[in-house]
């Protein structure tokens, strides 16, 4: 594989900025929740929101005037990621970079409000500005004409596995000369719906903190936001391997498929996995799989700080191992236990000496997969 | 190449075919949620029966949404001579999953129910739950990229699989598209006043809109030698996929056609032929005033008087699985040589001369055909498939 990180960014409830967040991490922040009232006078949740100054670099483009939440995490955090690569789209690279979105839920508070006006008032009532915006390949769409990319454009729905199935796309078709960049986009909006919906599925919790590999998994708190990477033929993190795994239909199938997956990417001296373990089964499943197939490596994981946002999580995974890479520092495991048998930073950051990262995603629904980076000079 | 395929015209290949040579219009009212205060009152519904002996499969089967239903339906028709075949990867598109199982849980918010059902709706309503319980009802777990490209899902999603066989990496890849009717898409379209209240009339000089419909069809690609190597009984072979973002608008294509004309001409130019080797073009022809007129500009510049004819007049805009049926579609008509009919057609545009297939079957010698489909957020997606001479 040839695959190699060439810029990235994220928009996150830790604000955005490469290193800013990174910073924030390794310090041991965490984000601040905020409740979002229920509807009908139902219960509220807690929530990781983008904070508006995350949005400042914003461009005021005519796409972005009506656009959700999601749509201005993606631009955001796609624009940025072009930046830190130093790519700026001309005439001939908007058919030579392809555009490939993560995505779980979409734009779920535009297709909430536009689904409430039928449900409240009747179908003549329903908005046609909103509609638009409730497709699942909208932020692609508004990226792609703020870009100016007129060539390929995908947008994948899945679970928190997406984003490695988007980057393992991204590998097929960088294999052909006719593409010379893909930018992959994972984003997420948060929103009372999915927070109830999550909860009814046994999966949120209504107040944080996130607490990673307990021995009872009390549940995730939901997040929203963007994480951009360009992928294309240089820079010094590569891609090594892509496992995109498989599915599991029952929830205690997880810690198998997990555990082949794991056993496919590491490798005697893999230092650290980047897990997505965010308190709810995923822990335990990665936790067996790690003990089986990885037991030495160092373990984080970014959710606990920045909350479960599904499909940008995994993208924001795999930035904070290319992160661990280029500054050899694991931010401490926020709320973890220290019962769970596996090698997890604590109150500090710690040192390492890594030359990959393992990134291990285990979706809510059915969807694993992973992938290993390596430094390369 | 083996498919599987329901639609309002039918279960299966055969029955889909008997529907197409005798041009039915497949287009009934809506009875599942109120349409009263819609322009549109119909569509094209795959009824309850086709399905029936899926959901005979036990209570598991039955929990699943309709969409998964479909999955099973015709991944069963697609692998019933066709069972050793495993794919090492699943590209699949669709526009929205489960989302009646969604309405329905926001609906029981609404009226404050207890929500007994909630987790099951809640389950089973993420897009890319149909195509994994389909593949877990017959033993498989490729890893699934679920493309949600609108419209052009399907055509996507065909189009990246034959990419990915062709590059030689994967040997067998799970293809299609899948979606089912529900109120929430219904009544957007409605709201954007593309729907119409009347025929669905694609490529008409009077068209006022698309009427929607349901389906999915999968199709199992395998590269041609070793298909030939197993002697599989081949349906035909995909030898150009082209993809183009047209930024003109969210939901309007550009009205000079350059989006769709890009999409084409990338897939002629990826199956390495020229425009006048194209015996019959599948149009993405929804009956939009816009989207009509963008791709019969683009169509008749690229390709003049190729025969061309829409099949969304008999069975509706199947949105995610449109792409994978109207591919389906093509490899009928290559197959059994004939040109699927444009139903309710009455004149064409005074300005665009198109050979358009006007309301009943043709017979004709075929040997390359061009499904187009294009979607909300200018995804547009072109691929071209041949008929294999045995």
């Amino acid at each position: 594989m040839s695959l190699r990180i060439a810029g990235m960014e994220w928009v996150t409830p830790l604000g955005s900025g490469l290193d800013a967040v990174w910073q924030r991490l390794l310090r041991g922040e965490e984000a601040a929740p905020q409740t979002i009232a229920g509807p009908f006078g139902q219960r509220n949740y807690s929530a990781f929101r983008v904070p508006d100054d995350a949005l400042a670099g914003l461009p005021a483009h005519p796409r972005l005037r009506r656009a959700s939440a999601i749509s201005r995490f993606a631009v955001a955090a796609g624009l940025a990621a072009l930046a830190d690569a130093g790519l700026t789209i001309d005439g001939r690279m908007a058919e030579r970079i392809a555009l490939i979105f993560a995505v779980a839920n979409g734009g779920v508070t535009y297709t909430k409000r536009f689904y409430h006006d039928i449900v409240e008032t009747g179908a003549d009532s329903a908005s046609p500005l909103l509609f638009p915006e409730t497709v699942f390949n909208a932020p692609a769409s508004h990226l792609a004409a703020i870009l100016g990319v007129t060539g390929a454009s995908y947008t994948l729905v899945g679970d928190g596995a997406v984003g490695v199935l988007a980057i393992q796309m991204a590998d097929d078709l960088l294999r052909s000369d006719t593409l010379d960049y893909c930018l992959i986009v994972g984003a997420e909006e948060a929103d009372w719906v999915l927070c109830d919906a999550y909860r009814k599925w046994r999966l949120v919790r209504s107040e944080p903190p996130i607490e990673p590999f307990r021995k009872s998994a009390r549940g995730t708190v939901l997040s929203e936001g963007a994480g951009a990477i360009l992928l294309g033929r240089e820079g010094s993190i590569a891609i090594d391997q892509i496992q995109p795994g498989s599915n599991f239909c029952v929830r205690k199938a997880a810690t198998e498929c997990a555990t082949k997956v794991l056993s496919e990417l590491a490798k005697p001296e893999t230092g650290v996995i980047i897990s997505s373990a965010n308190g709810t089964f995923v822990d335990a499943a990665e936790r067996a799989a790690v003990l089986q197939a990885a037991p030495k490596a160092m373990i984080y994981s970014p959710k606990p700080a920045l909350g479960e946002s599904v499909g940008a999580s995994g993208i924001w995974q795999v930035i904070t191992g290319a992160l661990v890479l280029r500054t050899q520092q694991l931010p401490p495991l926020l709320h973890s236990a220290s019962e769970a048998g596996l090698r997890i930073p604590i109150g500090a950051p710690v040192k390492v000496r890594a030359e990959d990262a393992i990134i291990l995603d285990c979706g809510l629904n059915q969807q694993i997969a992973g992938l290993r980076l390596t430094v390369k000079n | 190449m083996a498919a599987g395929i329901v639609s309002p015209l039918g279960l299966g290949l055969e029955e889909t075919l008997r529907s197409l040579q005798m041009a039915r219009d497949c287009i009934t009212p809506v009875t599942t949620f109120s349409v009263e205060q819609c322009r549109c009152k119909t569509a094209g519904r795959v009824p309850d029966e086709f399905l029936r002996g899926v959901r005979a499969r036990g209570r598991r089967t039955q929990r699943l949404h309709r969409t998964a239903h479909m999955m099973i339906a015709v991944l069963e028709e697609a692998l019933e001579s066709n069972r050793e075949f495993k794919p090492e990867l699943t590209v699949i598109g669709t526009t929205s999953g489960g989302m009646s199982y969604g309405e329905s849980y926001y609906r029981s918010l609404h009226r404050h129910d207890t929500a007994r059902h909630s987790p099951g709706w809640l389950a089973n309503y993420p897009p890319q739950k149909p195509v994994i319980d389909a593949q877990e009802a017959f033993g498989i777990s490729a890893p699934c990229q679920v493309i949600a490209n609108a419209c052009a899902s399907g055509s996507n999603a065909i189009g990246h699989a034959f990419t990915c066989i062709q590059s030689g990496r994967y040997q067998r890849v799970l293809t299609g598209g899948y979606d089912a009717i529900s109120e929430l898409v219904f009544v957007g379209f409605d709201s954007l006043q593309a729907s119409t209240s009347e025929k669905c009339r694609p490529f008409d000089r009077d068209r006022t809109g698309m009427v929607l419909g349901e389906g999915a069809a999968v199709l199992l690609l395998e590269n041609l030698d070793a298909a030939r190597s197993r002697g599989a009984n081949i349906l035909g072979e995909i030898i150009g996929y082209g993809i183009s973002t047209d930024n003109h608008h969210l939901t309007q294509p550009d009205p000079s056609g350059v989006g769709a004309r890009r999409a084409m001409e990338g897939a002629l130019q990826s199956a390495g032929i020229r425009a006048q080797e194209v015996d019959y073009i599948n149009a993405h022809g929804t009956a939009t005033p816009f989207n009509d007129a963008a791709e019969g500009k683009a169509i008749g510049e690229l390709f003049g008087r190729v025969p061309l004819s829409s099949t969304k007049g008999m069975m509706g805009h199947t949105l995610g699985a449109a792409g994978a049926i109207e591919a389906v579609v093509c490899l009928l008509a290559l197959e059994h040589q004939f040109l699927p009919a444009n139903i309710n057609f009455r004149n064409g545009e005074e300005d665009i001369d198109l050979n358009i297939v006007a309301n009943e079957t043709r017979a004709a010698p075929l040997r390359t055909a061009l499904s187009n489909s294009f979607g909300f957020g200018g995804t547009n997606a072109s691929i071209l498939v041949r008929k294999v001479d045995v």
